[in-house]
């Protein structure tokens, strides 16, 4: 009885858990639509406009296509957009956030500025014009989402950096003869990566609403791929018919996958750094 | 996203404005007003007839010479008779007496004149109405003007038809591209960009004098406007083919025929680089669709009715060619779903089903292309869904895409993509198969149809002395080419639109709606009424 309560009252355990139920559900989400064959959503032109029920649990559009499955394979597609966009926008971000810390004087300048310049133009307006650039489609948008995510994340880990690099013990790396390479390797890797892994994982529902977004306006994924931006957009055609279901269903789906990795995210900041409150 | 919230919340400021006035009055006294969403393709482009507006035979505010009749027939409208020359250089028009326009002043052949003559010296601002082989007109009195061509032309009989007169006194480009002064039924009260036109009736209107007292064409998404209709906000709706099998209570549905033919393009040459007018080295043609074999077995293969029921709800009538309501199209009667014919033809061809996946093959080569669908155009993505689906079933797989159009000016050369056409002049069956109109980079000739004898024949048709002969010709034009397949025509549409119960549309006045995204049943606002009993 007693451990139980501990292991009830112990937030430590408490956010780990949190933290796996999301990661399993999210995990769960992105292999299920992998997994989905084309046939699983495929055109069936006698089951079109079905309500919700227990054979289409999200019911069906109009050319009968079963929305449940459509809903997976597009955030699974969101995902993966989200998780090369991620990937590559924070190893941008710690490159240049590192460079900039470690090297000053120009180079600190310029990143600087190629910062402000990206925050500068409205992130929305960057990403339709990048996508239109590279011709739209999956390649248009993964370049887009993955080009565009880095500016925030590089001014938190130049911060970080800066503030490890006045520290007195690696003042002292210097004073021995360390190169800035070794520097940062040794030092200053390990102290941000907390942040910058935090910083990764909050990335990732900035991604897929971009991705959802972008898609919706029509500068991403075709219509022809399953991807909730389309699926949206096609369901505004029906929702002043009535069919409810398919705006919904992938609209709750989303939020849902976006707000998890939120959680994972600023749980992960708590357990890791727990004087993050304090700041 | 922001955008559409904007226009949602606008439409419905606009919305609770008008109710409120309409709403007062309709107790008391018989409603005189309609409130309309006719599409948004009338707000896209100027009002100004000079400069190309409401050429497609469904004008409201100007009237050109002649104008189409219910039986798709030209008749007079402005005039009263024509007399065209023996040599088909010199066409002569009779106008009617007695015509004033809006503002008061008196119709006459000075307008005209000037009319024409301002289109044809600023022939760059009007793509709709060529009078580039017009060399001169003339009032030979106040109630005869007399047109001198350069060459025999027969689509010139069509630009009476097309070409709106406005006043030569009071004429200005800039006020006309939103406030036309006309001799048509209607005037425009109030213009506001992107959200309402207010039309009143014109009381100088020469013929009978609309019973309507207001209308109103309001801008909106379609979505948005269907929500609207069903709050009983708008008295008509227009409605994409998707929406048919819908019911909003107190309104009903009404279709309405038209000459708009849903077709997909069929690129007939065979894969090769070529260099085009501009010295670039484009990539033109298809391996597959090249084949006669595999157009004439989707021509003769696909069940269009049933592609019109999963497609379009229904809503629309199979089509192998233009259709009957045109005066010069060379209609035929559908016989299609012929799968055994379209298999013979097919494998004699050498296309064979080789493996289990139902398509064929021939040579290695699988027979399968992709089609595009204009994105943002649901209809005809469903459309060419229901086509892939169908034409499945004769081994033949059809990937579908949509594109913005700008993409599918490149798209166009090698794939196929829906079009949908529609217009009274026959010069359509010229952009279609001119020879050395393909891939010029516009719409024209996007198939690479080559075919000498058709190209004499449409010279024949284009300087044809009278309509019969013209008319003719250009069904010889359609016999030629059509049995090569370059085109896979599949659904002469209707225009779906629900209307508020008691208002009367008069249908025996509609013309055959051309190709206008809806915006032709305004063709004869005029003649609209509510029923008296309430």
């Amino acid at each position: 009885m007693r451990s139980k309560r501990t292991v009830f009252e112990n937030r430590r355990i408490q956010l780990v858990f949190w933290v796996v139920l999301a990661l399993c559900y999210l995990l769960g989400i992105f292999f299920v639509g992998l997994g989905v064959k084309e046939s699983a959503y495929g055109i069936c032109f006698e089951d079109k406009f079905l309500a919700p029920s227990l054979r289409h649990p999200f019911g069906t559009d109009g050319l009968g296509r079963d929305m449940f499955f459509r809903c997976m394979k597009g955030l699974s597609t969101s995902m993966v957009i989200g998780i090369l966009a991620a990937v590559v926008s924070s190893f941008l971000a710690l490159v240049m956030g590192i460079l900039s810390a470690v090297l000053g004087g120009f180079v600190d300048k310029f990143i600087n500025w190629a910062v402000d310049l990206c925050m500068g133009l409205p992130h929305i307006v960057l990403l339709l014009l990048i996508s239109f650039m590279m011709g739209k489609g999956m390649k248009g948008v993964t370049i887009a989402v993955a080009l565009t995510h880095w500016p925030a994340l590089t001014r938190l880990v130049r911060s970080e950096v800066l503030q490890i690099r006045s520290s007195l013990y690696v003042q002292t790396a210097y004073r021995m003869g360390k190169s800035p390479y070794q520097v940062a390797v040794t030092h200053m890797i390990p102290h941000v990566l907390p942040t910058y892994v935090i910083g990764l994982i909050l990335l990732f529902p900035h991604a897929i609403m971009h991705e959802a977004a972008i898609t919706f306006l029509g500068f991403g994924l075709p219509a022809e791929m399953p991807a909730i931006g389309v699926i949206l957009s096609e369901a505004m055609n029906h929702i002043a018919a009535g069919k409810w279901w398919l705006a919904l269903f992938p609209g709750l789906l989303l939020l849902t996958v976006v707000v998890l990795f939120d959680v994972i995210g600023d749980n992960l900041k708590k357990l890791w750094n727990p004087q993050s409150g304090n700041q | 996203m922001k955008k559409r919230m904007v226009a949602i919340f606008l439409m419905a400021t606009l919305v609770f404005s008008m109710t409120g006035c309409g709403r007062e009055n309709a107790d008391t006294e018989q409603k005189r007003e309609v409130t309309a969403y006719v599409g948004n393709s009338i707000f896209e482009g100027s009002l100004d007839p000079v400069k190309g507006a409401m050429s497609y035979g469904y004008s409201f505010i100007n009237n050109a010479l002649l104008k189409v009749n219910p039986n798709a027939e030209y008749e007079g409208d402005l005039a009263e008779s024509y007399t065209i020359s023996e040599d088909a250089l010199i066409y002569t028009f009779y106008l009617k007496k007695g015509i004033t326009f809006s503002d008061g002043s008196d119709f006459n052949a000075e307008d005209v004149v000037f009319t024409y003559e301002t289109v044809h010296n600023h022939q760059g601002n009007n793509e709709n109405v060529d009078l580039t082989r017009l060399e001169s007109v003339t009032a030979l009195d106040d109630y005869t003007v007399e047109f001198q061509l350069k060459e025999p032309y027969s689509p010139f009989f069509d630009m009476t038809a097309m070409l709106q007169i406005v006043p030569s006194d009071a004429y200005q480009s800039d006020t006309f591209d939103t406030m036309p002064i006309g001799t048509g039924a209607w005037k425009v009260v109030q213009y506001d960009s992107n959200q309402q036109i207010i039309l009143e009736p014109n009381e100088n209107y020469f013929d009978k004098v609309p019973e309507l007292s207001k209308v109103t064409l309001v801008y909106m998404d379609a979505d948005a406007a269907f929500a609207a209709a069903g709050s009983g906000q708008l008295d008509i709706v227009m409605a994409g083919a998707g929406y048919a099998g819908e019911t909003i209570e107190g309104m009903h549905l009404e279709t309405f025929e038209t000459m708009d033919v849903r077709n997909v393009s069929l690129p007939v040459r065979e894969e090769q680089t070529i260099t085009d007018r501009e010295g670039k080295e484009i990539i033109v043609g298809n391996p597959v669709t090249s084949d006669k074999a595999v157009r004439q077995a989707l021509t003769v293969g696909i069940d269009r009715a049933a592609i019109i029921e999963y497609g379009f709800q229904g809503v629309g009538a199979p089509a192998m060619s233009f259709t009957d309501n045109l005066v010069w199209a060379n209609a035929q009667e559908v016989l299609d779903g012929q799968r055994e014919q379209a298999a013979q033809i097919l494998e004699e061809a050498g296309w064979v089903k080789e493996n289990g996946d139902g398509i064929r093959k021939k040579n290695g080569t699988k027979c399968e292309f992709t089609i595009y669908a204009p994105s943002g155009d649901n209809d005809r993505y469903l459309l060419a869904m229901a086509l892939a689906e169908d034409a499945a079933n004769l081994g033949i797989q059809i990937n579908v895409k949509t594109a913005t159009w700008d993409e599918i000016v490149t798209l166009q050369n090698t794939c196929g993509v829906v079009w949908g056409w529609g217009q009274y002049s026959p010069t359509v069956l010229y952009s279609l198969f001119q020879s050395d109109l393909s891939f010029t980079g516009g719409y024209d000739n996007v198939v690479g149809y080559e075919n000498p004898a058709v190209d004499d024949k449409i010279s024949e048709a284009l300087s044809s002395n009278s309509q019969e002969s013209a008319i003719k010709a250009w069904e010889e034009v359609q016999q030629m080419a059509d049995g090569d397949y370059p085109y896979l025509y599949l659904v002469n549409i209707e225009h779906c639109y629900f209307v508020k119960d008691g208002l009367n549309l008069s249908k025996e006045t509609q013309i055959p709606h051309p190709h206008g995204h809806g915006s032709p049943i305004i063709c004869n606002m005029k003649d609209w009424s509510w029923s008296k009993e309430k």
